[in-house]
């Protein structure tokens, strides 16, 4: 019955589908290749983010083309002509078909999984796979230097809370401010903790999204490499106003400037500085349980 | 009535139906309110409407006549004739209690499509709203509310759309049974269906619930009383989950009929087969988890509240090691119905049928393995993540084999391009992107700006709605004919087919945009940049909407006012449904049938007619 | 066998428009706005609707529930300076984030504050930055910048008396700004969050600019 060799009719076919699906896919690959895929390259991690995305849509051009051509061209020659109802070839199966399809997608499959653990290993990963992500209960677990020692990482605590992210500078004496400012080219360790229920913090155009847990201390790593405003969001819903919870003044400066805002901060806010409790890398306030 | 002879042979009094079901309802309802504020360790009577809402079901179900048979073997009454298809005809059956899989099965259709309309019209309100990209047309807490109705209403659906109406109904006549292993089950797993839908739209009296189908705590213990409607409405789809997993897996296990071999079964029951094997043993794990949740609410455990001791984590966990297999519960049997329906119209043998019976085991298999992909960015320790990377893009080989299982029966066939066929290409088009872009997701690189947007939006409407409900459309159009007795407009249909496949994509491809343009999820505030694209999207979603509508315009032209009855098998085609007289007779089968032949031998030379089914035949097809 | 289906397709949609329009309605309500723009804003707070002085809603839903009065949906003109009045007769909860003590985005930074010590005398004074613990309620609209933290009044105040908080700020361009309050004040929610302070009309609110 033909079950495993290819007759001449399927020779024409193959030989036709292939040339296509070669043309296509060439012409797809090179327009996938001229999108300049988000979040661009604001900074070290997202433009690790971009290149895996491009990479990303580059195998998925030929996959995507190559079915949908398969569906096409059934369409118009493997369709049924006249009105009479005719039966087709009775093929069970190809065996070497089947195991070069399945072996196919298992290369294409473990190629993808190893460039992602590739770029998730690498020291300048947003969260790299050797480091100690959450802290729950336990201080000081994140390495994260909370008495204000000039690490080599800028240490930045984002407070979430319904409904406004704030953010405190470790090694200024852990001011709050209401903005982010970011300082250029300066590895960042971002501790993103929540005073209520979860949110999740995202700053689009540096590609740092990490959510915020109540009693957690998640950390995630970013190095600004372009100066310019950035957008910050809520990307877990967190009741009435998490659509709101936007903040389109993010910045990123240079050191004097940084220098300068901060110390502006410092100033400004003086008066309550006080009134905040001493840097940790998350809080506990009381969950005021139902009834209480 | 009662006379000498028959007292003996007592039987409860009271009619059985939904209405007296509602009449215990209600009462039920008010006793359990004043039972929890009796008990109630709050003052928000959340344990009162919990208990009221599990009361007014219970009373239901009894109002409805799930009492009457243990009532009536423990007192050694004589059992009602419900029990009997024989005995329980006309258009009364279908408003009652029936243990005919036929009857559910229609029941289930009835109920989950109008369901489909609530749902439905929620989308529209949604992206009606979105159409301003601050909240000035839906105030920003009936938003969230809208999400919340529309995602659980949907997710109610779409667990039960296919294994529901076309499971119930199909099964037995496709291993050849003249009944379901468990019909009192099977009876059950229905009528917990109606009331899970009525608590749920009970949400919108208490203000709705804010947390989406997701129901992350601690918001979700912060919210008001219409949480307790998640709560309870979700246990009761996850327990009619169990009960039709159960029933579906002893039925096709033990009623094969002689000579229906395990590689003589349609693919459609594997792929029933492989949900149910989900269904069963995920739905225990989110009845734990809501357990909890209902306990954090009502008599302030602290499962979830890290500050007394719990951990938000742990409801994270357990919902989505029910919620990732529940959304293979959605495509399994999609994939089921695809594969069943392609041979008969492209007249050739189902290619590599055992490679996708594989198929479907492997993603039934590795849906174990991959819930925390939904945790990625949620702090959970970074080791974790390369393992649930891998195994979450491990799943595209065994759902690449149900692609290479399609077009590789689609290779040099004679297609027959009727309306189901067409619905079949669509899905396999839009799974297709939806597929894809699930890759995109499942790498944590790409994942950490796609999470949560717009983006994870469109890939999971593509693989649910353009994959599981355009396989629910070719399910209708394929087996309503034997169902209902009459053929629908195939004019209408191809119509209905191009408007929805054109409104589908056009409404959700552009979301996948708005996702990486910095769109996230759930928001009734968006940047105003993004204004336009939103715009088109809502327009599109209207023209979807409105090919919605058209179906059901089509359902009701063709039932009620097309004079064209369906032949017993007008489609020719091989399968043991199909060889059945329309309507189907009570029992199906006159006795049952000696499987000779498989389901999709076209074209086999010498082939044999599926079964001998004695003196029932109706027409052969094929062969 | 034509007019039945057009009946049929008739009451099918009839059904359709009519749910759509009944849920619609339900979803667009809002809370009463005052009438027109207006460049100040008078507002009272309370503990419990029920025990509202100048602005009583005695059919309100939720009598028990902190709120503002009269109306969280406040319109006011694009780019102009808006004078805000707040009687602020509701006592202090203390604020989850010790920062919102602070006042930010308005003019002159400050506030001026008439309210009672704590042993019950009249003080009247401008000032930048309250002590956490003693705020009840802040008026905060996020995207103007503005954070206004409010004094509960002292357990020793006169009854029925209530601390008068004025400051000015201004508009941007028009839109539906959200306002919101950042003290945890909604007593018997989980983090004092939940009821009041996601329900317009109570202590959520929108600042429409026109």
């Amino acid at each position: 019955m033909g079950m495993f060799r290819l007759e001449g009719q399927d020779r024409v076919h193959a030989g036709r589908l292939a040339v296509i699906w070669v043309i296509l896919s060439v012409i797809g690959i090179v327009a996938a290749l001229q999108i300049h895929y988000p979040p661009y390259d604001n900074s070290v991690q997202g433009a690790d983010q971009s290149k895996t995305m491009a990479l990303m849509t580059v195998l998925a051009v030929p996959i995507f083309i190559g079915v949908v051509l398969m569906l096409v061209y059934s369409a118009i020659f493997f369709r049924r002509r006249g009105l009479e109802l005719v039966d087709g070839p009775p093929m069970l199966g190809n065996t070497p078909v089947q195991v070069a399809w399945i072996g196919i997608s298992a290369v294409v499959v473990l190629f993808l999984a190893v460039v992602g653990i590739t770029t998730l290993a690498s020291s300048s990963a947003a969260q790299a796979v050797g480091a100690a992500g959450r802290a729950i209960g336990q201080s000081g677990e994140t390495g994260s230097s909370t008495a204000g020692g000039q690490g080599p990482e800028l240490q930045v605590q984002v407070v979430a809370q319904q409904w406004y992210f704030t953010y405190r500078y470790a090694d200024y004496g852990g001011v709050e401010t209401t903005h982010l400012y970011l300082p250029l080219n300066r590895p960042v360790e971002l501790h993103v903790t929540s005073l209520d229920i979860i949110h999740s913090f995202w700053a689009y155009q540096l590609g740092v999204k990490a959510d915020a847990n109540p009693g957690v201390d998640n950390v995630f790593h970013v190095t600004p490499d372009k100066l310019g405003g950035f957008q910050v969001r809520c990307a877990e819903l967190c009741g009435i106003w998490h659509g709101h919870m936007a903040d389109s003044d993010g910045r990123v400066v240079s050191q004097s400037d940084f220098d300068a805002w901060i110390a502006q901060q410092q100033k400004d806010e003086a008066d309550i500085q006080k009134a905040l409790p001493s840097y940790a890398p998350y809080y506990f306030p009381e969950p005021l349980t139902k009834g209480s | 009535m009662v006379t000498a002879e028959h007292v003996s042979e007592r039987r409860l009094s009271i009619p059985n139906n939904p209405i007296t079901g509602v009449l215990l309802a209600i009462p039920a309802y008010f006793a359990g309110l004043w039972l929890g504020t009796l008990f109630g360790l709050n003052d928000d009577a959340n344990t009162g409407i919990i208990l009221g809402y599990t009361f007014a079901t219970v009373a239901f179900l009894i109002g409805v006549g799930f009492l009457n048979y243990p009532l009536e073997r423990l007192f050694g009454w004589r059992v009602s004739p419900i029990s009997d298809p024989e005995e329980n005809r006309g258009i009364g059956r279908f408003f009652r209690l029936s243990l005919d899989h036929k009857v559910i099965g229609m029941q289930y259709l009835v109920t989950i499509l109008i369901m489909l309309l609530f749902g439905g019209i929620g989308a529209m309100l949604i992206r009606s709203s979105l159409l301003s990209p601050d909240s000035s047309i839906t105030p920003p807490g009936q938003y969230i509310m809208l999400i919340g109705l529309h995602s659980v209403m949907m997710i109610f659906i779409t667990s039960a759309v296919i294994v529901g109406p076309f499971g119930n109904y199909l099964v037995p006549l496709m291993i050849g049974a003249r009944r379901m292993a468990f019909p009192r089950l099977e009876a059950l797993s229905f009528w917990l269906v109606p009331p899970a839908a009525v608590i749920l739209a009970a949400a919108a009296f208490w203000g709705g619930f804010p947390t989406g189908w997701t129901g992350y705590p601690p918001l979700s213990e912060q919210a008001g009383q219409g949480m307790d409607s998640y709560i309870v409405g979700f246990a009761l789809i996850g327990l009619a989950l169990i009960v039709s997993g159960i029933n579906m897996l002893a039925t096709i296990i033990t009623l094969r009929a002689p000579g229906m071999t395990w590689t003589r079964l349609p693919i459609f029951v594997w792929g029933i087969f492989t949900t149910s094997i989900l269904g069963m043993l995920a739905a225990p794990v989110l009845a734990v988890a809501l357990v909890q949740l209902a306990m954090d609410r009502t008599v302030q455990t602290s499962f979830f509240l890290s500050a007394n001791g719990g951990s938000n984590y742990l409801w994270q966990n357990l919902f989505w090691f029910f919620g990732h297999p529940e959304v293979y519960i959605f495509i399994l049997p999609a994939f089921g119905i695809i594969m069943e329906i392609v041979p008969h119209f492209a007249r050739k043998p189902l290619w590599g049928y055992r490679t996708g019976v594989v198929g479907l085991f492997g993603v039934a298999l590795l849906s174990w393995f991959v819930w925390q992909h939904h945790l990625f960015v949620s702090g959970i320790a970074p080791v974790l993540r390369p393992f649930y990377m891998l195994s979450t893009e491990l799943i595209s080989i065994p759902t690449g084999i149900i692609f290479l299982v399609t077009l590789g029966t689609l290779w040099r066939a004679r297609v027959w391009f009727t309306v189901p066929m067409l619905f079949c290409m669509g899905f396999l088009f839009n799974f297709l992107i939806g597929g894809i872009s699930g890759v995109y997701l499942s790498d944590v690189p790409t994942d950490v700006t796609l999470h949560g947007s717009y983006f994870s939006m469109a890939h999971f409407h593509y693989t649910i709605m353009g994959g599981e409900i355009f396989a629910l459309m070719a399910a209708c159009y394929y087996w309503l004919p034997k169902m209902t007795g009459k053929m629908l407009s195939a004019t209408i249909g191809r119509v209905h087919f191009w408007w929805m496949f054109i409104a589908f994509n056009s409404t959700f491809f552009p979301l996948f945009i708005a996702g990486i343009l910095n769109m996230p999820r759930r928001v009734s505030s968006y940047d105003p940049a993004l204004q336009g694209l939103n715009t088109w999207v809502t327009i599109s979603a209207y023209f979807l909407f409105g090919s919605m509508i058209l179906f059901a315009g089509n359902v009701i032209y063709s039932l009620f006012f097309s004079a064209r009855p369906a032949l017993a098998n007008p489609w020719h085609a091989r399968s043991l449904e199909w060889q059945l007289p329309t309507p189907v007779p009570a029992y199906n089968f006159e006795r049952v049938p000696m499987i000779v032949g498989g389901p999709y031998d076209y074209g086999v030379p010498n082939a044999r007619p599926v079964a001998d089914l004695g003196g029932l035949v109706g027409v052969t097809g094929g062969g | 066998m034509l007019g039945r289906l057009a009946f049929v397709a008739g009451s099918v949609v009839a059904v359709i428009v009519a749910t759509v329009a009944l849920v619609g309605l339900f979803m667009l309500q809002r809370p009463g706005t005052l009438e027109g723009p207006s460049t100040s804003i008078h507002l009272e707070t309370v503990a419990a609707v029920g025990a509202a002085i100048e602005w009583p809603r005695p059919n309100d839903p939720h009598l028990d529930w902190v709120s503002y009065l009269p109306t969280t949906i406040l319109r006011v003109p694009a780019n102009s300076t808006i004078n805000v009045q707040i009687d602020q007769e509701d006592g202090a909860t203390g604020l989850r984030n010790p920062f919102w003590g602070k006042v930010f985005g308005t003019d002159g930074g400050n506030m001026h504050v008439k309210y009672f010590d704590d042993k019950g005398n009249p003080q009247e004074g401008d000032m930048t930055s309250i002590d956490p613990t003693l705020a009840a309620h802040t008026f905060a609209v996020p995207d103007l910048g503005v954070f206004v933290p409010l004094l509960g009044i002292s357990d020793n105040a006169p009854a029925g008396s209530a601390n008068i908080i004025t400051f000015s700020f201004k508009t941007k361009g028009p839109g539906v700004y959200r306002w919101q309050c950042f003290v945890p004040c909604a007593a018997g929610t989980v983090f004092g969050n939940g009821g009041p302070m996601q329900t317009l009309g109570y202590m959520a609110g929108e600042l429409i600019v026109s």
